[in-house]
């Protein structure tokens, strides 16, 4: 059921409706069917966030073939449609419903403990009755990135495109940072936010902007591949962060990392299916069954650089090494963590500061 | 701030505020004409797809360019049928098509979204290149920059200097008189809406084109209400309404520059300077009746009706 739109929901409803109304009680419909709804917030295209989520259903519905059933929109933009759209699914028959953002979050959270379903939110926070939730430990990712971008930089000046001032690009930032300094001390990195998600004509001129501060390795989290163009343009090194653009930046971007949700999705179905599923919080980043996944290197990378990461991997995915281990000072120089500590999950999760070296406010907001 | 910052910022903001002057110039013949079209946005982002398909089609920004003009232009001639000819409310009529054309965009660019363009090196852009000290200073540039200074050019010369312009303006003020004196008002507000599309569709064309190429759903993120907004700003005379638009189109890169040069005031507060600016010129524009009056076509917004 690919790309299975609204226009096709919205026909099929009422006929789905009045079948959900004669009752369909058991975990799978009357085919032995498990039945699953997934909501995007953006449309599902080519490039960024949406597509991940996209690749993780297919992949789960690849995983149990003929056992899963996936209906997917896309375009659900407002989070009150969303919970409209949920309760739907939910009464279509789908026995797991998976929600895609952050923003999908509140909603879930409301309304899985009133259906009677299994609920699964990507990015949410907490769990609770019904919802389980699992976010990707990206910053490990970024840790790796900043090691190649630490080497590769000339002017020892990095640049990132924020979005918004959240945990989680807080701490995509600070692990680029940390990773390259772990390879070059003398580095410092400028941020420019965007204050959005995805606008390209502002990313674009976010980058020309840190390339006019000298920055030659950019990153971010792009949605789409304006902000590597925008900096081939200006002869710099990107960095897809969140997102492989080789396709598009054919010569300048110098490594990237993707989010693979697709052991979440597939976790998810298999324990439904099994019936044994609980909500749960994981929060994964490399390694086999994580949500984190190098993908190219370009081939200027000197070899050491690439064995180096490949090192660096290896022991994040062993646990011998933890991006976030002291010491480690903020803006203002206050030590945050002490010297050979790691810094607890808990703190990670909610993480509101800078590390030294990064140039740039933190919004207050 | 270095020579080179100065001249970076001065380059970002020409080219920000170029799709504004292409639809605020645009919006400003039709409104002097009388009509009122709301639609920008809905036009700009019709010419954006449609610039971004065929642009990806034939690997050439200007086929590109030219199939925006002309999808602004269909969007516009429905508006001008609906308000012109069978004289429904150009606010409503504007509004609607404004949300149309956004839908639509979002549809025909279904399987586009976030691809992103792959175009051939212009070849003129390489013989200017070679020109010394000023050439590549005016290939950062893109043609389309200095075509809008000659529209401004353009629309300048026609409503103040020409015949023409002082009828379409006469149609304006007041079409009962232009029709008793014997011109085609329903005909000169056509052409006038239809070109005022056209420019619209051109101004989405180039951002999705050349600006970021690419296409996104809601790329223009609101330019078409501002476009709007400027026509006012600049009491509907083209050197203001340009200056309107630069001025927008220079806070908005200028607050991402002062950023990356670690100015330290609020991101948030940096984002909405743009639209506090805009919003402050036009109420210390407004202030004034006499002002507003002075400038504003007579019939704007009013439907015509020979035998009304």
């Amino acid at each position: 059921m690919d790309n299975f739109t609204r226009r096709d929901f919205l026909q099929r409803t009422a006929a789905g409706l009045a079948v959900a109304s004669v009752g369909s009680t058991g975990l799978l419909a009357q085919d032995g069917v498990l039945k699953v709804g997934v909501v995007h917030q953006g449309p599902i295209s080519d490039t960024g966030w949406e597509l991940f989520q996209a690749r993780a259903w297919r992949a789960m519905e690849a995983a149990f073939p003929g056992k899963v059933r996936v209906t997917a929109l896309d375009n659900v933009a407002q989070a009150q449609d969303a919970e409209r759209v949920f309760r739907q699914l939910a009464a279509q028959g789908n026995k797991l419903l998976m929600g895609t953002t952050f923003s999908q979050y509140a909603t879930l959270r409301k309304l899985a403990p009133t259906l009677n379903v299994n609920c699964e939110c990507c990015a949410g926070i907490e769990t609770t009755k019904n919802l389980g939730v699992f976010e990707a430990r990206s910053y490990e990712g970024t840790y790796l990135t900043g090691i190649a971008a630490g080497k590769m930089t000339k002017t020892n000046v990095l640049g990132w495109v924020g979005a918004f001032p959240v945990p989680q690009v807080l701490y995509n930032l600070n692990g680029f940072l940390l990773g390259a300094r772990s390879v070059n001390p003398a580095v410092v990195c400028k941020v420019v936010w965007a204050n959005a998600w995805s606008d390209p004509a502002k990313e674009k001129d976010a980058i020309n902007a840190l390339v006019a501060q000298h920055a030659d390795v950019l990153s971010g989290s792009p949605n789409t591949p304006v902000q590597g163009l925008a900096a081939e343009e200006k002869g710099v090194w990107s960095i897809g962060s969140t997102g492989d653009f080789s396709a598009y930046v054919r010569n300048k971007q110098l490594t990237s990392f993707e989010l693979d949700w697709s052991p979440a999705y597939i976790e998810a179905a298999q324990r439904t299916l099994a019936g044994n599923w609980m909500p749960t919080a994981r929060w994964r980043g490399l390694g086999p069954s994580g949500f984190v996944k190098l993908t190219t290197q370009n081939p200027v990378l000197p070899p050491e650089v690439v064995a180096l990461m490949a090192e660096k991997e290896k022991a994040i995915v062993e646990g011998k090494l933890h991006p976030f281990t002291g010491p480690i000072k903020d803006q203002s120089g206050k030590v945050r963590v002490a010297a050979g500590t790691p810094l607890p999950d808990a703190q990670l999760a909610g993480i509101d500061w800078l590390v030294e070296g990064v140039q740039g406010t933190l919004p207050r907001g | 701030m270095t020579g080179s910052m100065l001249i970076s910022i001065v380059m970002a903001t020409l080219v920000a505020g170029t799709p504004l002057a292409y639809a605020a110039l645009g919006e400003l013949v039709a409104e002097k004409s009388g009509v009122l079209n709301l639609g920008i946005e809905g036009m700009m982002l019709a010419g954006a797809v449609t610039g971004f398909i065929a642009a990806s089609a034939t690997n050439s920004v200007w086929i590109g360019v030219a199939a925006g003009m002309m999808a602004g232009a269909a969007l516009a001639a429905v508006f001008a049928v609906v308000a012109i000819t069978l004289l429904a409310s150009q606010v409503a009529a504007g509004l609607a098509l404004a949300i149309f054309g956004t839908g639509l965009s979002s549809l025909l660019g279904k399987g586009y979204t976030g691809t992103s363009l792959v175009l051939e090196p212009s070849s003129v852009a390489a013989v200017v290149n070679q020109i010394p000290i000023v050439g590549p200073l005016l290939t950062q540039l893109h043609p389309l920059v200095y075509l809008s200074w000659l529209l401004f050019a353009g629309v300048n010369y026609f409503l103040y200097k020409t015949k023409a312009g002082l009828i379409l303006r006469a149609v304006g003020e007041s079409p009962a008189s232009a029709h008793a004196i014997g011109y085609p008002v329903i005909r000169i507000r056509y052409l006038a809406t239809i070109f005022g599309g056209a420019m619209s569709g051109v101004a989405g064309a180039y951002l999705a084109t050349v600006y970021t190429p690419l296409w996104t759903e809601g790329m223009t993120a609101g330019r078409g209400w501002i476009a709007l907004a400027l026509v006012v700003f600049g009491t509907w005379r083209p050197a203001r309404v340009l200056f309107g638009a630069y001025l927008f189109g220079g806070v908005t890169t200028a607050q991402l520059f002062a950023q990356g040069a670690g100015i330290p005031l609020p991101p948030e507060l940096m984002s909405s300077l743009p639209y506090i600016a805009t919003i402050v010129v036009l109420v210390l524009i407004t202030r004034s009746r006499t002002l507003v009056r002075m400038n504003a076509p007579a019939a704007l917004g009013q439907s015509f009706h020979a035998y009304a």
